[in-house]
């Protein structure tokens, strides 16, 4: 068994903490992590609830293979209903603290209720504490997790928790570990804030095992030794992409006017790895999360001379740096190729607790709002809000941590920013949360990713890469992306990372490492398929309670009416009302895209 | 003729001795075709590619038929995996 087989409920609201068993059934029909957490939350909340009150919860949940020894398997995912979405929220984090919170003894962290002050949780085993905040709220995050640190005295006592923006209710706020790993999308920090629960901290000494330890460590040695391509992602991380996608014509730049950035070759690994004139490279080193033989992770420093840090030496040390989402949506979503100035607002993503790609993806929108002059500098308060502005950017970026000035207003997210000023086409979101870092003109398939992601726009809940690179026409696409969805639905339930797959890995090496790591019988694809489509039926009924339907499954008009301006898909909108009903049909759903009673049964979702 | 050619993401280790961080100059006949240009940059069977030609993607069927001009500007692109 690689399930602790027990959950830690903690009531903010009664200030309880007791220790329940996992439900088994349930971690048979959805696996853990991701698909578990869903499951708990479906049952135990009322979808409908707002997402910040006492009403909403927290689920931090990690995989039967979280903290084992397979490669990557320090994933967990923090569940709710999202703040910036209204929409279910699962939200994956790396480093350190998953495979810590499982080796306390726990499959699952439920948070319910709300605190009237604020405070933080303290986790040594079976040993539980709901602690005085006081002395770290206000702080951010690294600031916190160095109070800890130093209080607790223990060097291997893991940190999740919030910064200033998730204490203020930033709609994006995420939820930060390790100092720059977050399970970052949809607003998980902000519902964090609302309950007035700083941070976990969290020390393990169980371990994690199963029932049969030696046949687990030699499928682990055979499946690893499968992971033959991964020299370029341990050498430029996900960072490498970004001069393919711009080549390819799928970069979004300056809020998706164009799908091509001029800059984007002072933003990729060739520019972090050259020295800046202060002698030094922005990069440092790499990373790794917890078990991982990869280590994407980019650790980077910023030019001590550049105009954002000068005198300023808490910033002159090394941190988690842009990787290829963040280089675009603090890069070219706002046309901006200045490396330091996107790694300094990257700094402060992380230590004030946001998502990156949606505080670039709202700086975006309100750089086009200036640029139309739908706001002005008495709005912005003095800041000339334009697209290229690394000083804009930076200063904006700060302010939104804080939840001050303008920045309240960025840190609504670009929907509610768009509609306030009066232009809500201009807002690049799906469910409210902003894009990633493809164009669904250009990428037909991740064009209906985003619309039926059930978190809202999102690169990383269906795989339609592959077949997007080959082709613009639609045939096939509907087809790729529901059985990508159920695909990784599956991948983020077991507590391992997604990218061992683009180094080699299949899907059944992932399903070896989960038959080898759980009792019952996890070897064949069926179950693999079935448990992935459940998990994503589920989330979907989430959805449905909460209000979101068909009319939530689109894409701004931009996408739909204006060509993309260059590259392969050069003229090209992106043709959703011909593929939404084709995927509709194909996951067994009505033409108003809800699952049908047949399709319930047969999920045993009914 | 001397034609630029840029290699993106990890096809850029591919590239031949003495080229820039990504970019290499191939001397080819004035008559070659496109699969000639490619045969000169030894990139693995086993490493899939598109061929960017003057910013159209480039069907494989059509790489044997295309005459590779002065000034053309050829781009490699690996698959996007996401991230």
């Amino acid at each position: 068994m690689a399930w602790q087989r027990q959950i830690l409920r903690v009531n903010l609201s009664t200030g309880s903490c007791a220790i329940e068993p996992l439900n088994m059934e349930w971690a048979e029909a959805y696996l853990g992590s991701r698909g578990l957490g869903s499951k708990y939350l479906y049952e135990e909340m009322d979808p409908a609830a707002d997402a910040l009150s006492a009403e909403n919860k927290v689920i931090f949940a990690t995989g039967p293979l979280t903290g084992t020894m397979a490669s990557t398997g320090g994933r967990y995912t923090v569940v709710t209903k999202g703040a910036l979405t209204g929409a279910i929220a699962c939200s994956n984090s790396g480093g350190k603290f998953g495979g810590e919170l499982k080796m306390a003894g726990y499959d699952m962290l439920i948070i319910e209720g709300e605190s009237e002050k604020p405070v933080y949780l303290h986790i040594e085993d079976d040993k539980v504490e709901i602690c005085d905040a006081s002395e770290i709220w206000g702080k951010t995050i690294w600031e916190t997790e160095d109070f800890l640190a130093n209080k607790y005295q223990d060097p291997l006592m893991r940190f999740a928790g919030i910064g200033q923006a998730g204490e203020t209710l930033c709609r994006y706020a995420c939820v930060v570990n390790d100092k720059h790993r977050a399970a970052g999308r949809s607003g998980v920090g902000a519902v964090m804030g609302a309950k007035k629960i700083k941070t976990i901290a969290v020390r393990g000494t169980k371990g994690v095992s199963n029932s049969n330890p030696k046949e687990f460590f030699r499928i682990v040695s055979e499946v690893n030794a499968r992971m033959t391509d991964r020299d370029e992602m341990s050498r430029d991380g996900t960072l490498g992409m970004i001069d393919v996608t711009n080549g390819f014509g799928s970069l979004p730049t300056r809020n998706n006017r164009s799908v091509r950035f001029e800059g984007a070759n002072k933003l990729n690994p060739e520019a972090m790895h050259t020295p800046n004139d202060s002698g030094h490279t922005n990069i440092v080193t790499n990373g790794a999360c917890f078990g991982c033989t990869i280590g994407c992770g980019r650790i980077c420093k910023i030019d001590p001379n550049h105009f954002s840090v000068k005198d300023r030496p808490e910033y002159h040390g090394a941190s988690g740096g842009l990787e290829y989402e963040t280089a675009y949506a603090l890069g070219s979503a706002c046309g901006i190729d200045d490396i330091d100035a996107a790694t300094f607002a990257g700094f402060i993503c992380n230590e004030y607790g946001m998502d990156p790609i949606s505080l670039g993806g709202t700086i975006a929108a309100a750089m086009e709002l200036f640029d139309i002059g739908a706001i002005d500098e008495k709005v912005t308060g003095g800041i000339k809000l334009e697209f290229g502005s690394a000083e804009a950017l930076c200063q904006i970026a700060e302010l939104t941590g804080k939840g001050e000035g303008f920045g309240a207003d960025i840190a609504m997210g670009s929907k509610r920013l768009c509609e306030k000023y009066g232009h809500p086409d201009l807002s690049m979101t799906v469910k409210g949360q902003e894009f990633a870092a493809y164009d669904g003109r250009s990428m037909q398939g991740m064009g209906l990713a985003y619309a039926t992601s059930n978190r809202g726009a999102c690169h990383l809940r269906a795989d339609p890469y592959g077949h997007d690179f080959e082709t613009t026409e639609i045939e096939g696409k509907a087809e790729i992306v529901r059985d990508s969805q159920h695909a990784v639905a599956y991948l983020d339930s077991s507590g391992l990372c997604l990218f061992p797959g683009g180094c080699g890995w299949g899907l059944d090496d992932y399903r070896s490492l989960v038959d080898a790591a759980c009792d019952s019988d996890w070897s064949s694809e069926e179950r693999m398929n079935e448990t992935g489509e459940r998990i994503w039926v589920l989330e979907k009924l989430f959805n449905l309670k909460a209000g979101l339907g068909k009319k939530d499954d689109t894409l701004p008009k931009r996408i739909l009416e204006e060509p993309a301006d260059v590259g392969t898909g050069k003229g090209l909108v992106c043709r959703l009302g011909e593929m939404l009903p084709e995927y509709y049909q194909l996951c067994g759903w009505d033409a108003e895209g809800v699952p049908t009673e047949e399709t319930l049964q047969r999920l045993k979702l009914s | 003729m001397d034609i630029s050619v840029t290699l993106f993401g990890g096809l850029r280790h591919f590239l031949p001795a003495g080229s820039s961080f990504n970019k290499c100059t191939i001397g080819i006949d004035n008559e070659a075709s496109l699969e000639d240009l490619l045969q000169k940059i030894p990139i693995p069977e086993t490493k899939p590619y598109i061929v960017i030609l003057n910013d159209e993607k480039v069907s494989l069927e059509n790489y044997a038929d295309i005459k590779v001009q002065q000034n053309d500007e050829v781009v490699l692109l690996p698959p996007i995996k996401g991230g």
